[in-house]
């Protein structure tokens, strides 16, 4: 059974008025620097997931559907929150649950080039 | 610089579509939870919930860097949810007690004092009071996150150094019914299988429990189970549709508090349908009602005329059907294997040991237990509640190993396991949870050690508690890592402790499995391990008290350092001398044996070569528990040993449908339901301190159904007041389709005094295991205001 959750709490407008205002503008992009972008010490007491299910749908879904998603893995746990933000997380943040994988794994990949990023679904599957 | 979200987005697009191409993206190596050189690597166990976790804290250069799971353990398999992955944040906190506070009056301001005048003024007080007022003055109130070495020490130091039973903790608020449900129900407590049944059930009942959230790597593995295997059933039985949910093939949504109408219905489709098993309870099982009287199957059979599918139905409030009831109460007894799991739904409620009851039931009744996959598994809140607390004496009206503080013979065999004189511990029980505190609202306390716990905040319709803890009549100590609630109202004299992996110890979790974590790294200058306190404290007092019996409770113990010897010297007598020849041997397990294990072994474990196996996966099974070779009274395979039934039966009982305390009526019309969060731990005073965690959920609010709160004009966000007969709290509405119409649901970590839903839940208790029912009140609920900006809370 899939439970359908509405997060519509204050803090979503909160969201919706930074992805307005985050929208008119594109420099300074997390691809440049792997920081988040920058948003209010009230801002970040929204839960990643909120903004994100607004922001970022199809990660969100991806997400949501995964095992991590099913098993309430959540987006800091693997990315940070701001002030240790990583766009891409280390293979040793992997390592805490999956630590015999990330050894048998080759050094010169990463885990998402089998694993899909958020659906962390095999690539070959 | 800068980042706008559209560069955000391009970033993480960029990401998912280089994966898909199997393209490498420039990567940041840099991490902590791979095997650095110059990092080390020390295992334990987690803290924060009863799972029993292994995990490994990295160390380097003396600091805590990371924690990661071990994938050996078969409690965790090397996951973790994010509380075990990111507590060593919290090691070095600023906010870290480490200088011993005082002040004569809880209204004055704290003063900085030195540990020698700390515990003079501790062992003046309790030894004061026992001079004036009598050892039943004195109390202790611990906790399910102390060690076991801990809550033993102080156990033995209040019973046979101080002769007072006034010896509890904060289990009594979350397993006492299900204690009382398996010693009822099995004649011994504590599951008979555990977790490796989740890998071998084929039907899954989740009753009272959203594991999702509360146990989340035990979630994991049912998860797994089910996603693995899709003809595996699960049910989730719950008022509330929860994220444990996702992965149910059938969700039974009822009015709070008539599961029990559910589970005897259950029973009466089993039975009805002749899908009980008839050799198995002619072999093995005993029909009480009322206290002890005994009865039969016939009349048992008799007292579930009442709960036919279509009359539970409609008790249940109409979202079950008939049809539903039928067809879980089919999947329940021909699984090859059924496994129950529940936690505080079932046990936090006036009829809590009666739920514990008919879902034991269910199990007798098909025999769905002692083989692979079935079990009727209550999941333990916390780290050691079974362990220390259940196990080690931590409760009122029991001594260490399972031994019922009334019966005179084992009274004895403590006391000359501690060399005291016989009768030294006195026969009655001391006061439980909810006697204790309001015998501190009396003032008829005069002195308390609170250990480890905040009961300012967790104990229900706190605020009539806390009057009492405020007063100036209790003279309270409290030990603990951070300020807290009760350290900020109660407490005169606050001791600064080490944390876990500071100090070292054993911890023993849901499926009977003791565990150790040895010292990594030193507490912060200050703070002591609670054991060196204890003994420290205890030598005082028996100067105070002119008391040789005091000192003999400690002489085992005196001149070990505290970092191992001392803890092992109290495990040592603990697991040899107390729990030898007892339900939960531990003698086969000394620290040697448990430092062996990736995990822990599970008891019973008489001796050390079958330890070393890891212990008894089924309790009661010829050739799978030593107890059951040893103790056999026939040529059964399974013996059912435990002290508590002297027919050596399962036993099923009558229990009929009743209510909760407290039922909505027109001025307070609405259920009001508590829980756990996943990102936080009780009080938040430990994951309150995490960024992430705190960032992930800063706030309690309320979840409302949304017919109810489009009824009553509530949109998401909205403040809403919620009030019982109790007290009020105001916090923002979550609006969604989780609880069933007419409940509203709250998290309680939650430290702001707005939203410290304790302050609205009852204290009415289980009669039998004088357990709270924070899980059921009534309440109303209205709109205050429009969403508000609010700011976290830590005291």
């Amino acid at each position: 059974m899939r439970t359908s959750f509405r997060f519509t709490l204050l803090l979503a407008f909160l969201c919706l008025v930074w992805t307005c205002a985050s929208a008119q503008g594109s420099e300074g992009s997390a691809s440049k620097t792997g920081k988040h972008p920058e948003i209010t010490e009230q801002e970040k007491l929204v839960a990643c997931s909120e903004c994100h299910q607004t922001a970022t749908p199809e990660v969100y879904k991806q997400w949501f559907d995964s095992l991590h998603g099913i098993g309430m893995v959540k987006c800091y746990q693997c990315h940070g929150t701001f002030e240790n933000f990583n766009v891409e997380p280390a293979v040793s943040v992997c390592a805490t649950c999956h630590k015999k994988m990330v050894e048998k794994c080759p050094k010169d990949q990463k885990c998402w080039a089998c694993h899909k990023p958020h659906s962390f679904k095999r690539a070959n599957k | 610089m800068v980042q706008t979200r559209r560069d955000f987005l391009k970033r993480t697009a960029a990401l998912s579509a280089a994966s898909y191409l199997g393209m490498l993206l420039p990567f940041n190596s840099a991490g902590e939870a791979l095997a650095a050189d110059d990092t080390v690597w020390h295992r334990g166990s987690c803290r924060l919930c009863g799972t029993g976790c292994r995990l490994e804290l990295g160390v380097k250069n003396g600091l805590p860097t990371a924690l990661r799971g071990v994938p050996e353990s078969r409690t965790n398999m090397g996951f973790l949810c994010m509380k075990g992955m990111l507590f060593w944040k919290v090691m070095n906190h600023t906010d870290r007690l480490t200088t011993p506070l005082y002040r004569a009056k809880k209204s004055d301001k704290f003063k900085k004092i030195s540990w020698d005048e700390a515990m003079n003024i501790a062992a003046d007080k309790f030894a004061g009071a026992v001079k004036e007022h009598g050892p039943n003055s004195v109390a202790y109130y611990g906790s399910g996150q102390a060690l076991t070495e801990e809550t033993y020490f102080f156990q033995k130091i209040f019973r046979g150094g101080l002769q007072t039973n006034n010896v509890e903790g904060n289990p009594r608020l979350c397993m006492a019914s299900a204690t009382a449900g398996y010693m009822t129900s099995f004649g011994a407590d504590e599951p008979i299988g555990g977790y490796a049944d989740i890998e071998k059930a084929d039907c899954i009942f989740i009753i009272g429990s959203n594991m999702a959230e509360a146990h989340p790597v035990i979630f994991r593995r049912v998860m797994r189970r089910k996603l693995d295997n899709p003809k595996v059933t699960v049910i989730n039985a719950d008022p509330r549709i929860s994220l444990t949910s996702r992965i149910a093939d059938i969700h039974l949504q009822f009015n709070p508090g008539t599961d029990l109408a559910l589970l005897n219905a259950l029973a009466y489709v089993i039975i009805d349908e002749k899908l009980h098993n008839e050799q198995f309870i002619k072999d093995y099982v005993a029909f009480k009602k009322g206290k002890e009287e005994s009865c039969d199957f016939e009349e048992y059979k008799k007292s579930l005329a009442d709960y036919t599918p279509e009359k539970a139905a409609t008790i249940m409030g109409g979202k079950v059907t008939a049809d539903q009831i039928r067809e879980v109460a089919r999947k329940f007894a021909t699984s090859k294997g059924t496994l129950s799991m529940w936690t505080m739904g079932l046990n936090q409620r006036k009829q809590g040991v009666w739920a514990n009851n008919l879902i034991h039931n269910l199990h007798i009744l098909t025999g769905q237990l002692l083989k692979e996959g079935a079990d009727s598994l209550s999941l333990t809140g916390q780290p050691n509640a079974c362990g220390g607390v259940r196990e080690a004496g931590g409760l009122c009206h029991i001594l260490p190993g399972h031994r019922p503080i009334e019966k005179e013979p084992l009274r004895n065999q403590v006391e000359e396991a501690w060399g005291v004189p016989k009768g030294r511990i006195p026969a009655e029980p001391g006061l439980h949870t909810m006697a204790m505190f309001t015998a501190v609202n009396e003032g008829k306390i005069k002195a308390m050690w609170i250990n480890c716990t905040s009961p300012v905040q967790s104990l229900p319709n706190c605020d009539l508690y806390n009057k009492g803890m405020a007063k100036d009549d209790t003279f309270i100590v409290c030990t603990d890592i951070f300020p807290t609630k009760t350290t900020e109202l109660a407490a005169n004299l606050v001791l600064p402790t080490a944390f876990h992996f500071e100090k070292t110890g054993v911890y023993g979790c849901t499926e009977r499995r003791s565990q150790i974590t040895r010292k990594a790294i030193n507490p912060p200058k200050g703070a002591r391990p609670e054991v060196e306190i204890i003994r420290d404290w205890a030598a005082l007092l028996a100067k105070k008290l002119n008391d040789p019996v005091i000192t003999q409770c400690i002489k085992p113990f005196e001149g070990l350092e505290p970092e191992y010897a001392l803890p092992k010297a109290i495990w040592d007598e603990y697991s040899q001398k107390l729990t030898k020849g007892r339900d939960n041997d531990l003698s086969g397990a000394p620290y040697e044996v448990l430092e062996g294990m990736f995990d822990g072994v599970q008891w019973p474990a008489p001796t050390a070569e079958y330890a070393k196996t890891g212990g008894t996966v089924k309790k009661f099974v010829r050739g799978m528990d030593p107890l059951a070779e040893k103790l056999k009274t026939d040529d059964k395979p399974y013996q059912f040993y435990g002290a508590a039934h002297p027919d050596h039966k399962l036993w099923v009982w009558l229990r009929p449908q009743a209510n909760p305390a407290e039922m909505p009526d027109a001025d307070y019309p609405f259920y009001l339901s508590t829980g756990r969060i996943i990102d936080h731990w009780h009080t938040m005073s430990i994951t309150g301190r995490i960024p992430e965690l705190l960032r992930a959920n800063p706030y309690a609010y309320i979840e409302i159904n949304p017919k109810d709160a489009t009824r009553l004009g509530i949109k998401p966000g909205d403040m809403v007041e919620i009030t019982s007969r109790r007290g009020t709290n105001i916090m923002p509405a979550k609006v969604y389709e989780g609880p069933i119409e007419g409940m509203v649901f709250a998290y309680w970590h939650d430290q702001h005094p707005d939203r410290m839903i304790n302050k609205v839940t009852i204290d009415a208790i289980d009669p039998g295991s004088k357990q709270p029912e924070f899980k059921i009140c009534a309440c109303k609920i209205k709109k205050v205001s429009g969403p508000q900006a609010l700011k976290p809370y830590i005291t």
